[in-house]
C-alpha cells in the first residue's frame, strides 16, 4: 500500500470534528491539561487547533506539531469523557501523521519502528534482544541516567531469550480442551516481560484452554501509528490481521492494554479512514479486521468470563498481601475493562484488595511521551505514585506493560511491586 | 499586537511561563462554550491578587481591554475577548486556602474547580450546594462572576446565596475586600451581590469566601412518568404550591427521553410524554415521609407510574438519563444550543407548550429539559451553524422563546448569563431607566470601559 493521498483527514473524521461544542467537559479528563492548566494542552484546545488547521486559517506549524506530540498522551480519556462523541484520538493521530511528513521523525524512533515492523527481526531473533540489552543496560550507562522521565535503572532487564522461543506453537492442556485460543503476546512480553507470558500460558492451561502462539507474530503497530508513521505501521496491521483473524478459534487473547485496543478498536477504524482518504484498502482486509476485533479479549476479561474453569485455589493460610489496581487508559477507556480485574483480585485467597485514589487516571507514561517530554510526564506520574503509596498496597496490579514500566521505575521498589493481574492468579496457585 | 514596551512590562509581572502570545495560544483563548470567537492579543495567567492589580494598572494606563476567564465553560460568550486586549485566565490560581468547620466557610482562589471544593468539604461532612452541570470543570471565580446555578437550586438557591466575601481588583488596580466571614452582614451597600453575576464587567474576583452547610444525612430520588406533557408541567406547579421542598425537580420531554433511550437502552418509557425527576433530602426519617407524600401527589395528578430508587444503583440509574441528556442531544447534530429562559413556576406548563409549538413552527428538533422546580427552562435546540437556513430558523426560534418568556413575566437567563448571547434581548425585560442606571454604575467603576467590553453593560 502506498500513501498517495495528501488530504489531511477523511470527510468522516472532519465532520466529527464539528461536533465539538467547546463545552470543555474534556478538560478534567485530560491528564496533561490538569498538569499544565493552559487551554492549548486541553483536548478542546487541540480540537479547535485541528479545526483551524483544516480550515486553512492556521498553519500546521512547528508549534502545532509540538502541541500534538508533546501535550497529548493519546490516552483516550477525552474520547471517553466527550458528551458529543468527538474522536479526538483519530483526529490527533491523523494530524500527527501529516506533521511527521512535514517535520520528520526522530531517527532513533525510526530505527525502533522499522525494527518492530519487520518480522524477520521479530522472528525471535536474539539480535534485537542483544542490541536492546546493550542499549539499556550496558555497563557504559550510569545507573542514574534517565531516559527522559524514565530512570534507566528502573527498567526491567530484557528476557534472556524472546518469550516466543520458550514454548511450542501449540500448548496443549492436560485433559480435553474447553477452548482453543490464539495468544497475541505483543513486544513487551516477548522482550521484557517473559514472566507475564509464562503466567498467561500457565493460567490458561490450568483452565484447560489450548493456547496457540503464532511464532512469527510482530508488533501490533499502534505505537508506530500513533507516532504518525502510518506507512510503517500498516505493515504490522496487515501481518497481524493475516495471522490472527481466524474464524476457527474461540478467542484471541491479549495481555497488553495497548495491543488489545489496537486489535479490537483501532484496526478497522484505521483501515476505513485510509480507504476514505483514497488509499487502496481491500474490503476483505477490513472484514478480517472486524472478525479479529470480535474475537479479541483482554486476558483478565477472558478469565473473569470463565472463572468456573479455574481449579480450586489452595486454602492454606498464607500471609495476606495488600493489592491495589491501576487502570491502564487503553484498557478502561479503550476497551471498557475495569470491573473484571477487580473481580478477579477480590476472589483471590490471601489478597486484601484496596482501591487507591485516582485509580483510573493516567500514569503519565504514554509510550514515548515520557522520554520525549519528561517534565509533564513526571508531574503526572508523581501524582500516581503518591496515590499508590497512600493506599498502603504491597502490590500494584495492572494490565499494561507500558504502565508497568512507568510505575515500577518511580516506585519505592523495596516496598511495592508491580505485577500483571494474571501473575497474581498464578501466584495464588503456587501458595 | 501589544507594543513591545507593554509586552515586556506585562511579561515581567506574571513571568514567562504565564504569558502566552503565540498565534496558536491566542486562538485557544478566543472561545468559550458559546458560538462566536474573538482573539486576544495576549493571555496572562496570574498567580496572585497583587499580580492582577499590577496588570490592571498597566491596562488602565494603556486602555487595554481585559477579559477575565475561568475554565471557559460558560455558554453565553462571557469570556470571549470581543475587543481583543488581554485575557486573564485564572486556571493556575487554584488553591483552597481554608476550610473552617466551626464557621462553616471556605476560602478559595478563583481557579479552584467547583467539584474539587465540593469533594473537599464533603470529606468534612460539609456541603456546598451550587452544582452547575459543568461542575467537574468550571471554576469558582467563573461561578461567582456568572452567579451560576444548578439542579439543586430549587431548594438551595444559587451561587449568590453562598458568597460571604470577595477580594476584588478594580479596573484601575485598587484591591478591595467586600463582605466578610459572617453569615449576617449589613455593613454598607451589598457589594458582594454587586459583583456576583456582574460577568467580569465591574471588577476581577481574586479570592472568594463561601458559606457552607452541614451535609444532609440522606437523600432519595424518584421518577414520575406522565403520558401528557401538560400534566407533568402542572404537577411541577402543584408540588411547589403544596409547599413541598424538593432538592431538585427536573422535567424531560419525549424528544429527550427517546433520544436517550436510542443511545443508552436503559428501559426509559418511550411512550411517556413527560418525565419528572425529583430528589428529596434531609434526615433519613423525613426523607422517607417526603418521598411518600410527593409520590402520592404525582399519582393524584395523573402520573402513569412512579418509580422510587431504593439503592444507590437505582438512584444512579434514574439520574443517568438526565445527566446524559445533553451529551446524547449534542451527539446527534453538530450544534446543540442550550436556552436558559426562566419563568415563574406557575407558568411552566404554558412555557413547555409554547416551546413545543415553536419547534413545530420552525421545523426544528427541540428537546425540552428544565430545572422545572424553579422555572428554569433548558430547551435544547439541535442545529448546524454551517447551514444558513437552519441556523436562521434556530435564531428565530430562540427569539420566539425569549419573547414568550418575557411575556409570561419571566426573564432572559436563569443561570447562564447574558454575555453576548442575550444582549440584544435586554430591552424586553429591562426598562430604559434601569439600563441607564446600570450604565451609570459601569461608568463610575470602569471609566475607560476596559473590563470585558462588548458585553451587556
Amino acid at each position: 500500500m502506498i500513501m498517495r493521498s495528501k488530504v489531511l483527514l477523511s470527510e468522516h473524521t472532519k465532520e466529527n470534528l464539528y461536533h465539538c461544542n467547546k463545552c470543555g467537559l474534556c478538560l478534567q479528563a485530560c491528564p496533561v491539561y490538569k498538569e499544565l492548566l493552559v487551554e492549548s494542552a486541553s483536548p478542546r484546545g487541540k480540537v479547535q487547533l485541528c479545526k483551524h488547521v483544516l480550515e486553512g486559517d492556521m498553519n500546521l506549524s512547528k508549534k502545532v506539531n509540538d502541541i500534538l506530540f508533546s501535550q497529548c498522551l493519546l490516552c483516550g480519556s477525552c474520547v471517553a469523557a466527550c458528551p458529543s462523541g468527538v474522536h479526538q484520538d483519530e483526529l490527533f493521530s491523523g494530524l500527527r501523521w501529516r506533521a511527521t511528513q512535514r517535520y520528520g521523525i526522530d531517527w532513533s524512533k525510526k530505527v525502533l519502528f522499522q525494527t518492530l515492523s519487520h518480522k524477520w527481526i521479530m522472528y525471535g531473533s536474539t539480535w534485537f534482544v542483544k542490541w536492546a540489552r546493550k542499549l539499556f543496560s550496558g555497563p557504559w550507562i550510569e545507573s542514574k541516567i534517565k531516559l527522559g522521565n524514565l530512570p534507566v535503572d528502573g527498567i526491567p532487564p530484557f528476557n534472556p531469550k524472546p518469550f516466543n522461543r520458550e514454548f511450542p506453537e501449540i500448548v496443549k492442556p492436560e485433559g480435553p480442551p474447553r477452548a482453543h485460543i490464539l495468544y497475541f503476546h505483543g513486544c513487551a512480553t516477548n522482550y521484557v516481560f517473559g514472566d507475564i507470558g509464562r503466567a498467561v500460558v500457565t493460567v490458561l492451561s490450568s483452565m484447560r484452554v489450548e493456547v496457540e502462539i503464532p511464532g512469527d507474530q510482530g508488533c501490533c503497530g499502534l505505537p508506530i501509528f500513533l507516532s504518525g508513521d502510518r506507512e510503517t505501521s500498516l505493515k504490522s496491521i496487515q501481518e497481524t490481521v493475516r495471522l490472527f483473524a481466524r474464524k476457527d478459534v474461540d478467542a484471541v487473547i491479549v495481555d497488553c492494554a495497548t495491543c488489545g485496543s489496537a486489535l479490537r478498536k483501532e484496526y478497522s477504524q484505521i483501515l476505513r479512514e485510509l480507504r476514505d482518504l483514497g488509499e487502496d484498502v481491500e474490503e476483505r482486509l477490513i472484514k478480517d479486521a472486524e472478525l479479529l476485533a470480535s474475537k479479541t479479549r483482554d486476558i483478565s476479561e477472558f478469565i473473569d468470563e470463565h472463572m468456573d474453569w479455574l481449579p480450586e485455589f489452595p486454602t492454606t493460610e498464607g500471609p495476606v498481601v495488600r493489592v491495589t489496581y491501576h487502570d491502564p487508559c487503553h484498557l478502561l477507556k479503550g476497551q471498557n475493562v475495569g470491573l473484571q480485574p477487580r473481580h478477579i483480585l477480590n476472589s483471590l485467597p490471601n489478597v486484601d484488595f484496596v482501591e487507591m485514589d485516582g485509580a483510573d487516571t493516567c500514569c503519565g507514561g504514554g509510550g514515548e511521551f515520557q522520554i520525549d517530554h519528561p517534565e509533564t510526564s513526571a508531574a503526572i506520574t508523581n501524582r500516581k505514585i503518591k496515590h499508590i503509596h497512600q493506599s498502603g498496597a504491597e502490590v500494584v496490579a495492572t494490565g499494561c506493560p507500558g504502565c508497568n514500566i512507568t510505575i515500577r521505575s518511580h516506585l519505592d521498589r523495596s516496598k511495592v511491586k508491580v505485577l500483571h493481574t494474571v501473575q497474581l492468579i498464578q501466584m495464588a496457585f503456587k501458595e | 499586537m501589544l507594543d513591545e514596551k507593554i509586552t515586556k512590562e506585562l511579561r515581567k509581572i506574571v513571568g514567562d511561563k504565564n504569558y502566552l502570545d503565540t498565534s496558536e495560544d491566542l486562538m485557544n483563548y478566543s472561545y468559550d462554550a458559546f458560538v462566536p470567537e474573538a482573539r486576544p492579543e495576549a493571555v496572562l495567567l496570574p498567580l496572585t491578587t497583587e499580580q492582577v492589580s499590577d496588570i490592571m494598572k498597566v491596562a488602565h494606563r494603556e486602555e487595554i481591554p481585559v477579559t477575565p476567564r475561568g475554565a471557559g465553560t460558560n455558554i453565553s460568550g462571557g469570556s470571549v475577548p470581543m475587543r481583543g486586549g488581554v485575557v486573564l485566565a485564572f486556571t493556575r490560581m487554584n488553591r483552597i486556602l481554608e476550610i473552617k468547620k466551626e464557621d462553616r466557610l471556605a476560602v478559595v482562589q478563583p481557579g479552584v474547580i467547583n467539584a474539587e471544593l465540593q469533594a473537599e468539604v464533603e470529606k468534612r461532612s460539609l456541603f456546598y450546594p451550587p452544582d452547575p452541570a459543568s461542575m467537574s470543570v468550571c471554576t469558582m471565580g467563573g461561578n461567582v462572576a456568572e452567579n451560576a446555578g444548578g439542579p439543586r437550586g430549587v431548594k438551595y438557591g444559587v451561587t449568590r446565596d453562598y458568597i460571604l466575601g470577595l477580594t476584588v481588583v478594580l479596573p484601575e488596580g485598587q484591591i478591595i475586600r467586600v463582605g466578610g466571614r459572617t453569615a449576617k452582614n449589613v455593613t454598607g451597600i451589598d457589594l458582594v451581590g454587586f459583583f456576583t453575576g456582574s460577568e467580569g464587567t465591574l471588577g476581577i474576583i481574586t479570592e472568594i469566601t463561601c458559606k457552607l452547610l452541614p451535609k444532609p444525612e440522606a437523600n432519595q430520588t424518584m421518577q414520575a412518568i406522565f403520558h401528557d406533557l401538560d400534566l407533568a408541567g402542572k404537577t411541577v406547579a402543584k408540588i411547589m404550591e403544596e409547599g413541598m421542598l424538593p432538592v431538585a425537580l427536573e422535567l424531560m420531554d419525549s424528544v429527550v427521553i427517546n433520544l436517550v433511550e436510542d443511545s443508552a437502552h436503559i428501559g426509559l418509557p418511550r411512550e411517556a410524554e413527560g418525565v419528572l425527576l425529583i430528589m428529596m433530602d434531609g434526615p433519613q426519617e423525613s426523607v422517607k415521609l417526603q418521598v411518600e407524600n410527593i409520590a402520592q401527589l404525582c399519582r393524584d395528578q395523573g402520573a402513569a407510574e412512579v418509580r422510587i430508587a431504593k439503592t444507590p444503583e437505582e438512584e444512579n440509574a434514574l439520574w443517568f438519563a438526565r445527566r446524559s441528556a445533553f451529551g446524547v442531544m449534542a451527539r446527534s447534530r453538530p450544534n446543540c444550543i442550550v436556552e436558559d429562559v426562566t419563568v415563574p413556576v406557575s407558568k411552566v406548563p404554558t412555557m413547555v407548550r409554547e416551546i413545543v409549538a415553536i419547534a413545530r413552527k420552525y421545523e426544528l428538533v427541540i428537546g425540552v429539559l428544565a430545572h422545572a422546580g424553579d422555572g428554569n427552562m433548558h430547551p435544547l435546540l439541535l442545529t448546524d451553524e454551517r447551514e444558513k437556513d437552519e441556523w436562521e430558523r434556530t435564531q428565530n426560534a430562540i427569539r420566539d422563546i425569549v419573547l414568550k418568556a418575557a411575556e409570561l413575566g419571566g426573564t432572559l437567563s436563569g443561570e447562564h448569563g447574558i454575555g453576548m448571547a442575550k444582549n440584544q434581548f435586554l430591552d424586553l425585560v429591562m426598562d430604559k431607566e434601569t439600563r441607564r442606571f446600570m450604565g451609570k454604575i459601569k461608568k463610575a467603576v470602569d471609566p475607560k470601559r476596559i473590563l470585558n467590553p462588548g458585553k451587556f453593560v
